[in-house]
C-alpha cells in the first residue's frame, strides 16, 4: 500500500481553481522533489497531503486512510510539514520551541524526543539555549526542521526548505534530507532549484498550472522541452564534471527575431552563440568538427550546425548542408576562427552567400588569425567588418529593432524591421 | 532582564503566591480604621461575630471588598493573557471583545431603571457582557470556524454601538448620570459578599486555561502551524474564548469597567517569567489579583476618607508602565 496516494484530486480556493484532476502515489521510503513555476499549486498539495485543507474533488489517503478521517493529533504522528513561512514574535528559547513538535506524542516523555539530541542531530546543538527571535533566517529554517523531526513522523513534507539559505546551507539541508531518507523517512520536498533537484532527488513532480506535468526520475523528467513547456523559458542541459545541468535562457518561446548564422570554431564562436540564443535569434552554425568547443556547446543549445568528423576537413556533405544553412540564414556571421586548409571551405561558403545577396559580417581578428591568406577576398566582396563580438552583436541589435532596416531581401533604410518568426 | 523561572514553573508561581499573601495582608490590615497584624489574626481565627462593630466592619465591609478586588484582577489577567495570545495582538486586552460594553449597557439599563444594586444591575451587567459575547460569536463564525480577525472587528464595532446606546441612556436619565459614570469608571465601594459569589463563579474559567498550557504555547505560531503540529485549533480556540468572554462579562458585572489591568498584567509577566503559558498563565493569575487588590488599597486610602475610583488608579499606574514598557519592548 502506498504511504500517500492522490486519486483525482481537484481544489479550489472558494471559485478559482488550484489543482486539477491530481493523482499520483508516494511509496514509503520514497525521496521526491516538487518543482513547478509560482503559483502552480506546490504548497497546496502538500497542504492537501496534511490534511489541512479539503479537496474539492477526489481523495487523499494517508496510509489508505481520508485525511478528513484522522484527528489532528493522530495526523501529526503521521505526517510532519516544514512551512515556507514561520512566524514567532515571542521571546521563546529555541529548546521550548523544538519541543512543540513533540506534541502530537502525548504526555508521556518515553514516547517523545529530545530536542537537544534532534537539534544535534541537525548539526547545531549550540542553538539550544539561544533564543528564537535572535536567530538568523537559516538558523530558524534548522529549528523548524528539527520541531517537524519531533513529531517522529514516517512523510516530511518540506515548503521550500531552501529558499532562506545560502549555498553552503542549502547543500548541508539536503544532505541532511538524504540522511533522513536513509533512515527510513519519506521525504516530499518542494523547491525551486531544478539542478539542486536534479542532484538529489530520486524522483520528480512537475506541477504545471495546477496539474502534473511529469512524474519521474529527473533525468526523464527535466528534459528541456518539458522545462519550456512548463516554465516558458529555454533550457539547455550540460554535461560537467560527471553531472547534468541545466541551464536557462529569459526568452520565451515562438519569439525568435531572426536566423543567424555562425562561421566559428575552436571556441571562437561558444560566446555569441549563447549571447544570440538568449537574445531571441534562432541561431545556426557551420561547418564545425564534431568535439570541437563551438561544436559541444551549439549542440547544448540545440542549435542546426553543419558538422564534420573529428580533425576532418570539411567534406562534401557538410559543406552543401551549410550552403542550405546559410541560404536561410537573414545574417551570416564570421568569428576570428583560425582559418587554414582544415576550414577553407567555409571561406568559399561565405563568399558565395555574399552573392547570393545575404548580409555578411565579420569581425576584423578575422584577418589576423588566417593563416593561408584566403580573408583577403571578404572585405572587396561586401563583407561587412566590425572591431569585435560586442561590435557585431549591437548592429545586429540596431538592425532587429529596425533601425538599419537591411535585409536580405534587399528592402531599404526605410524598410520593415527585419522581424522573422 | 533575567528571567526567572525558565524551566520549571514554581519558583515564579511560589513568588507570585507570596506577593499575593503579602497583598492580602496589607490589603487587610491598612484602611480608614487601620489594623494591627495581631488584630488581623484576632478577627481571622474568631471569624464573624455579630455585635462587634470593629468584627463587622472587618469582616462584612473590608474582607468581601479585598477578596473582590483579588478575585477581579485575576479573572482580567487570565482573560488578558487569553486574548492577547489568541490575537496575537499585544495591544489586546480583556475589553476587545466587546464584552465590557455589553455588559456596562446592561448595567446602564440596571441604574436608569432604579434597579439598583444586587442583584439586578449586576446580573443585567451579565447578561449584557454574556449576550454581547454570542453576538461577536455568530458574527465571527464562518464554515463552522470562527475568524479571529472577523471576532476582533465585530467586538469592536459592538463596543461603540454599545457605548453609544449607553450615551444615549445617560442623557435620557439625566438625573443617573453620576452613577452610570461612577459605574463605568469602575469601583469595589460598597460591594459585599453577594459580588463576591458572583465572582467566584469565574475560578472554574482560571484553572481551566492552566490545562491548555502547551496548546496555547503552540498557537503563538499560528493556526496553522498548531494545526501542523497536531493541536485541534478550533475546539482550543472555542473553549479559550469563552472561557475569556465569561471571566471579563464576570469581572464587570461586579465591578465594572477597570482599565489596563488585563492588558499590562500579562506583559509585566511575560517579561519576568517569559511568554510560556506554563509559567505566564498561572503568575498573571497571582500578579493580577496582587495588583488590582493593592490599586483599591490605594483608592481607598489616599484621599481618605474620599475614594479615588479603582479605575483611576490602575490607570495612573498602569499608562505610564505601559508606554515604557512598550520602548523596551522595541529596543529589546
Amino acid at each position: 500500500m502506498a504511504l500517500v496516494t492522490l486519486r483525482d484530486v481537484d481544489f479550489a480556493y472558494d471559485e478559482r481553481p488550484v489543482l486539477r484532476r491530481i493523482s499520483f502515489d508516494l511509496q514509503a521510503g520514497d525521496f521526491v522533489g516538487i518543482v513547478g513555476p509560482n503559483g502552480s499549486g506546490k504548497s497546496t498539495l502538500i497542504d492537501l497531503i496534511d490534511g489541512l485543507l479539503r479537496p474539492a474533488a477526489g481523495e487523499v489517503l494517508v496510509n489508505g486512510i481520508s485525511t478528513q478521517k484522522y484527528r489532528r493529533r493522530d495526523m501529526a504522528r503521521e505526517v510532519a510539514l516544514v512551512p515556507q513561512h514561520f512566524d514567532l514574535d515571542f521571546d521563546l528559547a529555541v529548546r521550548e520551541v523544538v519541543e512543540m513538535g513533540s506534541y502530537c506524542r502525548g504526555k508521556d516523555a518515553a514516547a517523545r524526543s529530545d530536542p537537544d539530541q534532534t537539534l544535534a542531530r541537525l548539526g547545531v546543538a549550540e542553538l539550544a539555549d539561544r533564543r528564537f527571535t535572535e536567530l538568523s533566517g537559516g538558523e530558524r529554517q534548522l529549528v523548524v526542521l528539527a520541531q517537524a523531526l519531533m513529531q517522529q513522523a514516517q512523510l516530511l513534507l518540506l515548503d521550500e526548505p531552501a529558499s532562506a539559505l545560502d549555498v553552503s546551507h542549502q547543500l548541508r539541508l539536503f544532505d541532511l534530507l538524504q540522511r533522513l531518507n536513509r533512515d527510513g523517512v519519506t521525504v516530499l520536498c518542494i523547491l525551486h532549484d531544478l539542478n539542486l533537484a536534479i542532484h538529489y532527488f530520486e524522483k520528480l513532480l512537475v506541477l504545471s498550472d495546477g496539474e502534473v506535468a511529469a512524474y519521474g526520475p529527473p533525468d526523464e523528467v527535466l528534459r528541456p522541452a518539458i522545462v519550456e513547456a512548463v516554465y516558458g523559458v529555454r533550457a539547455y542541459l550540460h554535461k560537467h564534471a560527471g553531472r547534468t545541468y541545466l541551464t536557462f535562457s529569459p526568452r520565451l518561446r515562438g519569439e525568435r527575431l531572426g536566423r543567424v548564422h555562425l562561421v566559428c570554431g575552436g571556441g571562437t564562436g561558444a560566446g555569441l552563440m549563447r549571447e544570440l540564443v538568449d537574445a531571441g535569434y534562432d541561431v545556426s552554425a557551420g561547418v564545425l568538427n564534431a568535439l570541437d568547443t563551438d561544436e559541444e556547446t551549439g549542440s547544448e543549445l540545440g542549435l542546426s550546425m553543419a558538422v564534420e568528423a573529428p580533425f576532418t576537413p570539411v567534406g562534401d556533405e557538410a559543406h552543401a548542408q551549410n550552403l542550405e544553412l546559410m541560404r536561410t540564414a537573414d545574417v551570416v556571421m564570421v568569428t576570428a576562427v583560425p582559418v587554414s586548409h582544415g576550414n577553407a571551405r567555409n571561406i568559399g561558403a561565405v563568399l558565395e552567400a555574399v552573392a547570393a545577396g545575404t548580409p555578411v559580417w565579420a569581425v576584423r581578428g578575422l584577418l589576423d588569425a588566417d593563416f593561408i591568406g584566403l580573408t583577403d577576398e571578404l572585405e572587396p566582396a561586401g563583407v561587412e567588418f566590425f572591431a569585435d563580438d560586442a561590435g557585431m552583436f549591437a548592429a545586429l541589435g540596431e538592425r532587429s529593432s529596425g533601425r538599419r532596416g537591411v535585409h536580405k531581401s534587399g528592402a531599404g533604410p526605410s524598410g520593415p524591421p527585419a522581424l522573422k518568426t | 532582564m533575567t528571567r526567572l523561572a525558565r524551566t520549571s514553573a514554581w519558583p515564579g508561581i511560589g513568588l507570585a503566591g507570596g506577593l499575593l499573601v503579602v497583598c492580602l495582608v496589607l490589603s487587610l490590615v491598612l484602611g480608614p480604621a487601620s489594623l494591627s497584624l495581631s488584630q488581623l489574626w484576632h478577627f481571622v481565627t474568631t471569624g464573624p461575630v455579630p455585635g462587634n462593630l470593629e468584627n463587622a466592619i472587618f469582616w462584612q465591609i473590608r474582607m468581601p471588598r479585598v477578596l473582590l478586588a483579588c478575585l477581579v484582577g485575576a479573572e482580567l489577567a487570565v482573560a488578558g493573557v487569553i486574548l492577547q495570545d489568541l490575537f496575537l495582538n499585544p495591544l489586546t486586552d480583556p475589553y476587545v471583545t466587546g464584552v465590557s460594553s455589553g455588559a456596562a449597557l446592561g448595567a446602564t439599563i440596571g441604574i436608569v431603571l432604579h434597579w439598583s444594586g444586587l442583584p439586578w444591575t449586576t446580573m443585567l451587567a451579565l447578561v449584557g457582557g454574556l449576550a454581547t459575547l454570542g453576538i461577536v460569536w455568530m458574527a465571527a463564525r464562518r464554515r463552522g470556524r470562527i475568524d479571529i480577525f472577523v471576532l476582533l472587528l465585530a467586538g469592536v464595532t459592538i463596543s461603540y454601538l454599545a457605548s453609544a446606546m449607553v450615551t444615549v441612556l445617560m442623557i435620557q436619565g439625566n438625573q443617573d448620570m453620576r452613577a452610570i459614570v461612577y459605574w463605568l469608571m469602575g469601583s469595589f465601594s460598597g460591594r459585599g459578599w453577594g459580588e463576591v459569589q458572583i465572582a467566584l463563579v469565574a475560578v472554574p474559567f482560571m484553572i481551566l486555561p492552566l490545562f491548555f498550557s502547551r496548546e496555547m504555547d503552540i498557537l503563538l505560531q499560528g493556526e496553522k502551524r498548531a494545526l501542523e503540529l497536531g493541536v485541534e485549533v478550533e475546539r482550543t480556540k472555542r473553549l479559550l474564548l469563552v472561557t475569556a468572554g465569561v471571566l471579563t462579562a464576570i469581572a464587570v458585572s461586579v465591578c465594572g469597567i477597570i482599565g489596563f489591568v488585563g492588558l499590562v498584567v500579562p506583559h509585566i509577566v511575560r517579561l519576568l517569567v517569559g511568554p510560556g503559558h506554563r509559567s505566564l498563565l498561572p503568575v498573571s493569575l497571582l500578579v493580577g489579583a496582587s495588583l488590582l487588590g493593592i490599586a483599591d488599597l490605594l483608592s481607598r486610602t489616599v484621599i481618605a476618607p474620599n475614594e479615588i475610583p479603582v479605575g483611576v488608579v490602575t490607570t495612573f499606574v498602569g499608562a505610564p508602565l505601559f508606554v515604557y514598557l512598550l520602548r523596551r519592548g522595541r529596543k529589546g
